[in-house]
């Protein structure tokens, strides 16, 4: 598989994931609505702040790696623009490798917190007691696929720099200018 | 570790290293460093505990709000229905920019989709009828900064966050000074297109028929306004519940203007989770910089740095104050908050300061680095929906923008009252 064709396939993976995540936002603001209608007829769900709390925690670290392909993790690139080419596309390989070190190093920090919850059959301390080994397991599997991502684009990323395409390595793991890092 | 925290975090951001990134690599320096307690181990409880939050998951549903008004053309109509009502003052369609922006302020959490929005229905406007391109476009970039300040505000639900903070609170203290902001940006405007008539462009006047009927367009933002304020405050919801609220109302009024369509709902979605994300990780990672800065008795040393200062209340504010002012110039909006917050907020409130009136004069400040070159974001938002000119001129037509938030900046520290009266009568 070429370099190209590899950033291309996680594009379109995590755009899938992207839409997956958002619908998941969309499902729990529209629960959340419902308990506020509930409530006021006197009746109520109970835990909509829990449940909204893990919804976050996984749309949180499943979004990562979307942001990632996006270009959309904000750096400060006062330095970078006034790079050559050469020495931009060098600059963007080593805050690639270093973020891919960072993510490793907090999905594999991140795994005691589930063995620890299936160990002890962990519940949540709250009416719902959801164990809690259910929603860390999706939780932490976000953090590894944003570390895979990583690893990935930086693979093909250094490809595309060693073979000279220093525009297709920009256009994987670049930075756009600030304007549109927010768009 | 004062000096290494300043200068790691310097030369780390230099090297374009992502924002979040940079401030877990710092934690984890000053775990190995400074500390005696093995912190990196707490490391993935703190990833989970501070994302699993029922507070943070306001800040997507504010997004996606912002996004689906945005894409269902809904920015649209209030523009030129505000146009019909302001235009008549010195400056014309400059104060529509303003009040559009003030009033989208007042929906979304964030000030570059505010000025985004704004600019991107605007400046067709500004070349077509032959407006000076500096004070057109700096109205936009310093109108839409408004967007932090007037509730509900994405920043302020993150100061409520690291600083444990009452967010109702601090919404309503951002109140008025962001309403005074976005008069004094009219008046300025006004004054400086009154004595010099070639920076504005024509004023306009309509018909009271054809304004009469504009307002209809105003009604929906102002409804959805309502009810977002109205059911934080009548105690039915909290801010992350009316954000929720806020959603399904933005919904409706996408649909009632027939502005939802499949494309539309992805492109909300997709972006939502896009600039979701890339907050999280900053939040993130300040998180875990807060938890060793505070392991490593942060606090002892900066009381000490102050101490031997011997700065009163007053004199610690100025330089806080004018470190944001200098560092606003360089660093990205969201992050300088997130940087300084772990910092700064203890020794603010050590002194006897509200936390709360410090949220609001933090705020200002931050809106003043939106528009600070060379790392402005709204500067760079705004020059993005333009076709032509350089980027200079926009950063000319911040300047009064600029001046008036300094001066709301000294107000604040004259009269706390401005952001601290309306949470203690409500």
């Amino acid at each position: 598989m070429t370099a190209e064709r590899i950033i291309d396939v996680l594009r379109r993976l995590n755009l899938g994931v992207a839409i997956l995540v958002g619908v998941g936002l969309l499902a729990c603001a529209a629960f959340v609505l419902t308990d506020i209608v509930l409530r006021q007829v006197g009746n109520s769900f109970g835990g909509t702040d829990e449940i909204s709390g893990y919804v976050m925690a996984i749309a949180t670290s499943w979004g990562m790696a979307f942001t990632l392909l996006e270009l959309g993790h904000v750096r400060i690139d006062l330095l970078r623009t006034r790079l050559p080419g050469k020495g931009r596309a060098i600059t963007d390989l080593a805050s690639m490798l270093i973020l891919t070190a960072v993510v490793t190093l907090i999905a594999w920090q991140c795994w005691p917190v589930l063995a620890n919850s299936l160990k002890n059959g962990s519940t949540a301390n709250t009416p719902l007691e959801t164990p809690l080994a259910w929603v860390q397991t999706p939780w932490l599997l976000g953090w590894v696929w944003f570390s895979l991502v990583s690893w990935a684009t930086l693979l093909a990323a250094a490809m595309l720099v060693l073979a000279g395409k220093l525009d297709r390595a920009e256009a994987a793991i670049g930075a756009f200018s600030e304007a549109e890092t927010l768009k | 570790m004062i000096s290494y925290i300043a200068i790691g975090l310097l030369s780390l951001l230099t090297l374009s290293i992502p924002v979040g990134i940079v401030l877990f690599i710092l934690g984890i320096g000053i775990d190995q460093f400074f500390t005696p307690f093995p912190l990196l181990r707490g490391l993935g409880n703190l990833v989970w505990s501070s994302s699993n939050s029922a507070t943070l998951i306001a800040i997507p549903f504010f997004v996606l709000l912002g996004e689906i008004l945005v894409r269902s053309g809904v920015a649209a109509r209030t523009y030129a229905a505000l146009d019909k009502w302001i235009s008549w003052l010195p400056g014309g369609l400059i104060h529509a920019n303003i009040a559009t922006a003030t009033m989208f302020s007042a929906t979304s959490g964030s000030s570059v989709a505010t000025s985004a929005t704004v600019a991107t229905v605007a400046m067709p406007q500004a070349e077509r009828l032959g407006y000076d391109p500096k004070l057109f476009s700096g109205a936009i970039a310093a109108g839409g900064t408004l967007g932090i300040m007037i509730p509900p505000s994405i920043n302020l639900i993150v100061y409520g966050f690291l600083t444990q903070t009452s967010i109702p609170q601090l919404f309503l203290a951002g109140l008025i000074p962001g309403i005074a902001l976005a008069l004094a940006f009219i008046v300025v405007t006004a004054i400086i297109c009154g004595l010099r008539p070639a920076l504005g462009g024509e004023t306009r006047s309509f018909p009271l028929a054809e304004m009469v009927r504009a307002l209809v367009d105003l009604v929906p933002i102002i409804l959805l306004f309502a009810v977002i304020i109205g059911t934080i405050y009548n105690g039915w919801a909290t801010p992350t519940e009316a954000a929720a609220v806020g959603v399904a109302g933005a919904f409706a009024i996408a649909l009632a203007v027939r502005g939802v369509t499949l494309r539309m709902l992805r492109e909300s979605l997709t972006g939502t989770v896009k600039i979701t994300s890339m907050i999280m990780l900053v939040v993130i990672g300040a998180s875990f910089l807060n938890f060793t800065l505070s392991s490593a008795g942060l606090g002892n040393q900066l009381r000490e740095f102050l101490g031997g200062l011997g700065l009163d209340p007053l004199g610690t504010i100025l330089v806080v104050v004018l470190i944001y002012i200098v560092l606003g110039f360089f660093i990205e909006t969201l992050s300088l908050m997130v940087v300084t917050i772990p910092i700064i907020v203890p020794l603010v409130v050590a002194q006897g300061f509200d936390p709360i009136w410090f949220g609001i004069l933090m705020i200002v400040l931050i809106e003043m680095a939106l528009i600070t070159p060379p790392v402005g974001l709204n500067l760079y938002v705004v020059q993005g929906a333009r076709r032509q000119g350089s980027m200079t001129e926009v950063m000319l037509g911040v300047i009064p923008y600029a001046l008036v938030m300094l001066a709301m900046a000294g107000l604040l520290i004259a009269f706390p009252g401005l952001a601290l009266w309306l949470p203690s009568v409500l």
